[in-house]
């Protein structure tokens, strides 16, 4: 397939959930119901790796900057955000390690208690 | 000529790609934390806008088409998810209780801090669902009364941390299943935490970009109930 080709089936895709998000009655964001359309079209073969693989490795490998014009727009909001810095940074940097922590804990616990379920039958 | 430059898009889009590049050689030359080329480059980039006095939204004509990218580049993710897609069978329970109990360690956390802290109800409702990816965070943040701006700062900070700090944290926490560390990637710091996921490993990768569709989702009903 051609690189064209790859990147106008993952335009498409998205654009059609863009169309799907907006009949929703409620609130969901199109990028993740595109995740979940992919995922659906490729478990059940109806699109390849080789269809879209070149694009999704590129825009995969670089997703980081994808998020570069978001950070500078954090300036455009200095002035909210100034007058509730300190509770904001408190809150953003203390509750981001507990989350990971407390999703990471349950994950490894959970998985080690399968694996001795497994050796010990 | 000074203004056909900056009203042009290419202009937001070359510094964009420049100082992506510088940053990428500054965290080469240094190896050090904080020198992430994100950081270098949107600090580059907001030094040069404040320098020489250009509006914000001359850059956003060309950062917008940047911006844009970020649909399509959330929507690959299920290439890896795919790929990963006999262990993620294999372990979907104990991925699915995780992303449960990151949602409410998250929700319920920001809410006690917002009372200890005596934040006002609408900064609350802008920060409650910052560990979830933009698109999710604005809608909710938006029908619990919160304010846009706030919610993306919030989104941007948390995924920030994630980010940098994801491998710090799996030392210091010891996590040493890759599975684990990349479900919490994604659950704490959606898909900026999961960009760095990515460069840690395929499996991190993928658990990372699964656990944040799943937390998105778990976040978006769970806040319905909030009161």
């Amino acid at each position: 397939m051609p690189i064209l080709g790859e990147l106008a089936v993952i335009l498409i895709l998205c654009l059609l959930c863009e169309g799907i998000a907006a009949l929703l009655p409620f609130p969901f964001p199109a990028s993740v119901l595109s995740l979940l359309l992919l995922l659906f079209l490729l478990l059940t073969g109806g699109l390849k790796e080789r269809h879209i693989g070149r694009v999704s490795s590129f825009l995969t490998q670089n997703m980081a900057f994808f998020f570069l014009p978001s950070c500078v727009g954090l300036i455009e909001y200095w002035e909210t955000l100034s007058r509730v810095l300190v509770p904001f940074l408190i809150i953003a940097l203390l509750t981001t390690p507990l989350v990971y922590a407390v999703t990471a804990w349950t994950v490894q616990l959970l998985m080690a208690r399968r694996r001795n379920k497994e050796e010990q039958p | 000529m000074i203004e056909t430059i900056l009203s042009s898009p290419l202009f937001g889009l070359g510094l964009s790609c420049a100082a992506w590049c510088v940053g990428l050689w500054v965290q080469k030359k240094t190896g050090f934390l904080l020198c992430n080329p994100l950081v270098v480059a949107s600090g580059l980039i907001i030094l040069i806008l404040t320098v020489f006095q250009i509006p914000h939204a001359d850059y956003d004509r060309g950062g917008s088409l940047i911006s844009m990218f970020l649909g399509p580049a959330t929507a690959v993710l299920a290439l890896n998810i795919y790929n990963q897609r006999r262990l993620l069978k294999t372990y979907f329970f104990p991925v699915l209780a995780g992303c449960l109990a990151g949602c409410l360690t998250s929700l319920g956390s920001i809410l006690l801090l917002c009372r200890l802290l005596t934040v006002e109800s609408s900064i609350a409702a802008s920060l409650l669902p910052k560990s979830v990816t933009t698109a999710i965070a604005v809608a909710i943040s938006d029908s619990s009364g919160g304010i846009r701006s706030i919610t993306a700062a919030a989104v941007i900070s948390a995924g920030l941390v994630g980010a940098l700090f994801s491998p710090l944290f799996a030392r210091l926490f010891r996590i040493t299943d890759p599975v684990a560390q990349g479900v919490g990637i994604g659950a704490s710091s959606h898909a900026l935490g999961t960009s760095r996921a990515l460069e840690i490993g395929p499996l991190q990768g993928a658990m990372s970009s699964v656990s944040l569709c799943v937390c998105g989702i778990l976040t978006s009903i769970l806040t319905l109930f909030l009161p």
